[in-house]
């Protein structure tokens, strides 16, 4: 298959360039061009003071070519892929692709990224030629975040030009690419847009308010905290009309979404008068100062339209765990659940086959593309097929083939150990992995852990590769995480396997240690017991990486603090490009104690690059742990030192793990440990002293606080190499015993037991 | 006494540091294209150098090694003559020249060549490795006091407000805007090459500075402070070269001089309020040339800040209007070990357009001292 070498993205609205984002990242050189002169350059100045990034790092930004789509269109001709992102008019975008006919080069692939029109609409009165090379791919917001990429082809669409596409877009950008049948708004948006207006109309039927209706549909049914209302604050109101309008377009007067389309006049009110969300003047929510300039939370009230004070939602409903009782419950919470769950699932069930393959690809496409933990045939799993059958025989609905057929079953089972779903033939069939494609959770269906305590688990992943998981809450690291380190070291030294991976399934990596624990030991002053598990964990790291096995991080998402220092003692990482990775120990007043300030002083010490001499290493250091700096992303990781030129990145998160395993089995050819970590020089008292200077200049501009000041100290105290001169050189066991003895002092101060208590209770650092 | 004369004076232009157009200039290179291009508009016979001798604040890195001599090599001057690296902080190529002048006088040498350089893009202030002397540290903290601490000592012990150093930093921008559009700066600066660009104009002055943009600007180095980036020197790029003979070599070799060196001054002060230097140093010198403050025609004072620059004005009772003519550290920049022979330079060349007798030249200088010296009309 050619590789896709150079991008052309048309249109810099959000979509546009969020996508040419995307592809830089990917290390492609991408050519963005808008209608209005100037827009494009403007997009990605704005892209890069945008929170949260759409670039993973500044370079990347160097790879986008800005044009005029006017003047510049020849810069397309270079393109292997064209990528349209304009307003969402069938017209529009079909004069557009007139246009490119001339300029497109021979078999360069031409795509939509429309969200409801149909691909039939767009290739209307296109050549052949075009129409074979041509599809859709509708990205989700913010292309870089969201993991689904919907893809469409028409029936002159050549496979070859899809396939060509899809890999590009799940090896190269990421994405989870779901085939769908070209129906209006495809899989998520069918779905979610009519949940959103199904969920809007029974919250003002009900007579919920918009707090609780966003509880409701947040943790029980395992969507974002946004719930519905939130959502639409973040997506805008005043996109509803225009999506609305466009479905009732394409889809028939019958269909369920159409029927539940409502014009809501508070909601038509909001957006007359600009509160169309986050991006407008307040939406549902709002922040508004008192007359005392305090902030207020406030509220829309559905029946006023008039913001009131914020309400924490109190119903009795909202108590229970379990989704059917939930939805048995007779307040006005269980009559909402019940209501949405009863329009969403009933329509869900009713869509396969007319949008997609089958079942898995509209879960896929609703987890991944709306963030929902579970998708609908998953929720109907949960439920129970009979009971969701009843409720709708009850309420006088009708009842999908679909769900009639699945009988008394799910939708899903495991069965010999794989994952199985229900088809539209009434048989179950393994749900399919795309090649390359090694799932954890698909290990563990089929096999039992090689080990296993409460918070880790050490799994067989083939060829002799094993795989530590860690499974404790957010993989918060605790004595459990050591002892399954040093249970995984003792077994491969005694050969149960030739390579480790080290690897989570959950949304982070590790958020480091666990707070809560080591709270509870200061406050009964088992400072022995703590001190005792530093060098515990100073041994398992060092252990980690003098095995006589080769050891191979697979980070995604957050890897924090401990998370942080086990990569630190990897001989090589395999990163997932979302990846954030940090030590951020002086946040709650301490510093790395298991190897986190040796090791990332000794990346920085052995970086050929660096400037010479005693101070660069411990100044880049320093300025790194004493401002609890987080990489946000595996390539800003890289410059941070924290993942070393040679360690890899991985776009897809469902790639990690195989690409982690197959550099292990690389490593493990012949692999013969690191050899003994060679003693540093470093500057000793003098280096103290300099960055101590260095830090009272911040703490005159009001950026360090008093407490900062005592934590940098102790940290330049480690980094410096204690009081030792700069012609003796420093070994690893004396710059680990520095850190034991500074993070003790440090965890004896009632200001870094004010840190970490804070942290514990509200998740965000205390600046005393 | 032999007679001690600056022939020439020449430098690159000055560009704001990581983001101009020198970033990207090594500066040994910088300072030897300045170099060359002075010997080869005054003419002389490289020859009859003695040495080189180049200021230095950070003599370091690209910049270290005795750069003086590698200057020397990579301009293509002949193996006889020597260099020397001298440091003084912001005074160090004022002190080139004082060195110079002083081997004149004891008949060790005719010609020198007295240049300055400092790239604070590719060298850091305060180096690569600072380690300062802990006891020290400990005993007097102030011996390692930040630049930006000092300008706010000055700009309270002796109350310069902030609105006074903001309208006298707007002003050094105009006087800086107006010399650069009436081409006044031109003479000076050598146009030098970099990665195939030719960079000939100074990238530190804003002719659109306001006093709303100032005023708008937080305090840079106090959270309660007056002094802002605005009210600071710039971190800068740049290297200065300046001929300083004795008068007999000037005639000898067909030069026109452009001032006499007739006196020089160095006195030590508070670290703390390092930037009250001038003052101390501009008395010696003024009293070792016998004459007034009054009888100055011409000063160059470098604004390392304006709270400190205002503060030395009024102190030494100097009229403003016979100060940094064409602008100042401010509006110019301040690539530390090159001021001094610019100032040293300018002052010269000022003396000769305006046509008066008597010129200062004087800096503050990091650490807490200052420099001096008084020309006279040739």
């Amino acid at each position: 298959m050619d590789p896709i070498r150079r991008v052309g993205v048309i249109g810099a609205g959000v979509m546009g360039a969020g996508i040419a984002a995307q592809v830089a990242n990917a290390g492609i050189p991408v050519v963005l061009l808008d209608i209005v002169p100037g827009a494009a350059e403007a997009a990605v100045a704005r892209m890069l003071k945008t929170e949260p990034a759409p670039f993973m790092h500044r370079a990347a930004a160097r790879l986008v070519a800005c044009g005029d789509l006017d003047r510049d269109l020849a810069l397309l001709a270079e393109c292997d892929w064209i990528c349209e992102a304009i307003v969402e008019q069938a017209e529009a975008k079909r004069a557009l692709y007139a246009r490119l006919q001339p300029v497109r080069r021979p078999g360069a692939i031409l795509s939509s990224n429309t969200s409801t029109i149909p691909l039939a609409a767009l290739t209307e009165g296109m050549a052949a030629e075009a129409a074979a090379q041509f599809l859709v791919t509708h990205f989700f917001n913010p292309p870089r975040y969201m993991r689904l990429l919907e893809l469409v082809q028409g029936p002159a669409t050549r496979p070859e030009v899809a396939a060509r596409i899809a890999d590009f877009a799940d090896r190269g950008l990421g994405k989870t690419v779901i085939a769908c049948r070209d129906r209006p708004g495809f899989i998520a948006n069918r779905i979610g847009g009519h949940w959103l207006q199904s969920a809007v109309n029974h919250a003002v039927d009900l007579g919920l308010t918009v707090e609780e209706a966003d509880a409701v549909m947040g943790r029980p049914f395992g969507i974002p905290k946004t719930g519905v209302f939130g959502l639409l604050d973040l997506v805008g109101l005043d996109l509803m009309p225009h999506v609305a309008a466009s479905m009732k377009a394409a889809l028939p007067a019958d269909d369920p979404y159409v029927r539940a389309m409502r014009e809501h006049p508070v909601i038509l009110g909001m957006i007359a008068e600009g509160r169309t969300g986050r991006k407008g003047k307040g939406g549902f929510y709002a922040r508004e100062r008192g007359p005392g300039g305090e902030r207020l939370k406030r509220t829309v009230d559905l029946a006023t339209g008039r913001y009131r004070d914020s309400e924490k939602p109190v119903l009795e409903s909202l108590a229970l765990r379990d989704l059917r009782a939930l939805a048995g419950h007779p307040d006005r919470g269980g009559r909402y659940a019940r209501a949405v769950l009863l329009d969403l699932l009933g329509y869900a069930a009713a869509l396969v086959p007319e949008v997609a393959e089958g079942i898995a690809d509209v879960d896929a496409a609703m987890r991944l593309g709306y963030n929902w933990r579970y998708g609908p045939f998953e929720l109907i799993d949960r439920l129970g097929a009979g009971w969701l059958r009843a409720a709708l025989a009850a309420a006088g609905r009708p009842v999908p083939p679909l769900l009639e057929r699945v009988g008394e079953g799910g939708f899903y089972r495991v069965e010999a150990g794989r994952l199985e779903a229900f088809g539209l033939d009434g048989a179950y069939h393994p749900v399919p992995r795309p090649e390359g494609v090694l799932l954890l959770a698909d290990i563990k269906r089929r096999s039992t852990p090689l080990a296993r305590n409460g918070s880790a688990s050490l799994w067989e992943i083939g060829e002799g590769v094993a795989c530590l998981e860690f499974h404790s809450k957010m993989n918060a690291l605790d004595p459990g995480t050591l002892e399954m380190l040093g249970t995984s070291v003792a077994m491969g030294r005694k050969g149960a396997f030739r390579a480790l991976v080290i690897h989570t399934e959950g949304e982070q990596f590790s958020v480091g240690a666990n707070l809560g624990l080591a709270l509870f030991a200061a406050n009964i002053a088992a400072w022995g017991e703590i001190e005792g598990l530093i060098e515990q964990g100073q041994k398992a790291m060092r252990a980690l990486r003098d095995a006589p096995f080769p050891v191979v991080g697979a980070p995604s998402g957050m890897a924090l603090g401990g998370g942080c220092e086990i990569l630190l003692h990897c001989d090589a990482v395999q990163a997932h490009a979302e990846s954030y990775i940090g030590l951020v120990e002086a946040g709650v007043g301490l510093i790395p104690g298991w190897g986190g300030c040796t090791g990332l002083l000794r990346r920085w010490a052995e970086d050929p690059r660096a400037p010479q001499g005693p101070m660069p290493p411990v100044a880049k250091a320093f300025e790194a742990i004493s401002t609890a700096q987080v990489a946000k992303s595996a390539f800003e990781a890289r410059e941070m030192r924290l993942l070393r030129p040679t360690d890899g990145i991985t776009f897809n998160r469902d790639r990690v793990l195989a690409e982690a395993k197959a550099r292990a089995l690389a490593l493990a050819e012949g692999y013969a440990p690191p050899p003994a970590p060679a003693p540093l020089h470093l500057p000793g008292a003098s280096g103290r002293v300099a960055l101590g200077l260095a830090v009272r200049q911040q703490a005159a501009l009001g950026r360090a606080t008093p407490h900062d000041l005592v934590v940098c100290d102790h940290l330049a105290e480690t980094l410096t190499g204690g009081g030792r001169d700069p012609v003796d050189a420093v070994t690893e066991a004396e710059l680990h015993a520095l850190e034991r003895r500074n993070f003790m002092a440090l965890l004896r101060l009632p200001a870094t037991l004010a840190r970490v208590e804070h942290m514990l209770e509200t998740g965000r650092p205390l600046r005393n | 006494m032999t007679d001690v004369v600056i022939a020439a004076y020449r430098r690159s232009p000055f560009q704001p540091a990581h983001k101009g157009a020198l970033t990207r200039l090594r500066p040994d290179e910088m300072a030897a294209q300045v170099v060359r291009a002075l010997v080869d508009e005054t003419g002389i016979d490289p020859a009859t150098i003695e040495d080189v001798v180049l200021g230095c604040a950070f003599p370091e890195g690209e910049q270290g090694l005795n750069a003086a001599k590698l200057v020397a090599f990579i301009a293509g001057l002949p193996e006889g003559v020597a260099g020397a690296t001298v440091n003084r902080f912001c005074g160090s190529s004022m002190q080139a020249v004082h060195q110079a002048a002083g081997a004149i006088h004891l008949g060790a040498g005719e010609a020198f060549l007295c240049c300055g350089v400092e790239s604070m893009s590719r060298v850091p202030m305060m180096g690569f490795n600072p380690m300062p002397h802990p006891g020290l540290a400990a005993r007097y903290p102030q011996a390692y006091v930040s630049m930006g601490e000092t300008a706010e000592n000055v700009a309270r012990l002796h109350q310069v407000g902030r609105a006074e150093q903001e309208a006298f930093a707007l002003s050094s921008h105009r006087k800086a805007a107006a010399a650069q559009r009436e081409g006044r700066l031109e003479a000076e600066i050598v146009p030098v090459e970099v990665g195939g660009q030719r960079v000939a104009q100074d990238g530190c002055i804003r002719a659109d500075a306001s006093p709303e943009g100032l005023a708008a600007l937080k305090p840079a180095f106090r959270q309660d402070g007056t002094v802002t980036a605005g009210t600071a020197s710039p971190l800068t790029d740049g290297a200065v070269a300046l001929l300083v003979c004795s008068g007999d070599y000037a005639r000898t070799h067909g030069l026109a001089p452009l001032a006499r060196v007739r006196s020089i001054a160095v006195a030590g002060c508070g670290p703390e309020v390092m930037g009250m230097g001038p003052v101390g140093a501009t008395r010696k010198a003024l009293a070792r040339a016998g004459i007034t403050a009054r009888e100055l025609d011409v000063v160059e004072l470098n604004e390392a800040f304006a709270s400190q620059a205002i503060a030395c004005l009024r102190e030494l009772g100097l009229d403003e209007a016979k100060v940094n003519l064409d602008g100042g550290a401010i509006a110019l920049g301040h690539p530390l070990g090159a001021t001094g022979a610019r100032i040293t330079g300018k002052a010269a060349q000022l003396l000769r357009r305006e046509g008066g007798r008597y010129a200062l030249a004087t800096q503050c200088i990091g650490g807490g001292q200052g420099i001096a010296t008084v020309l006279e009309a040739p």
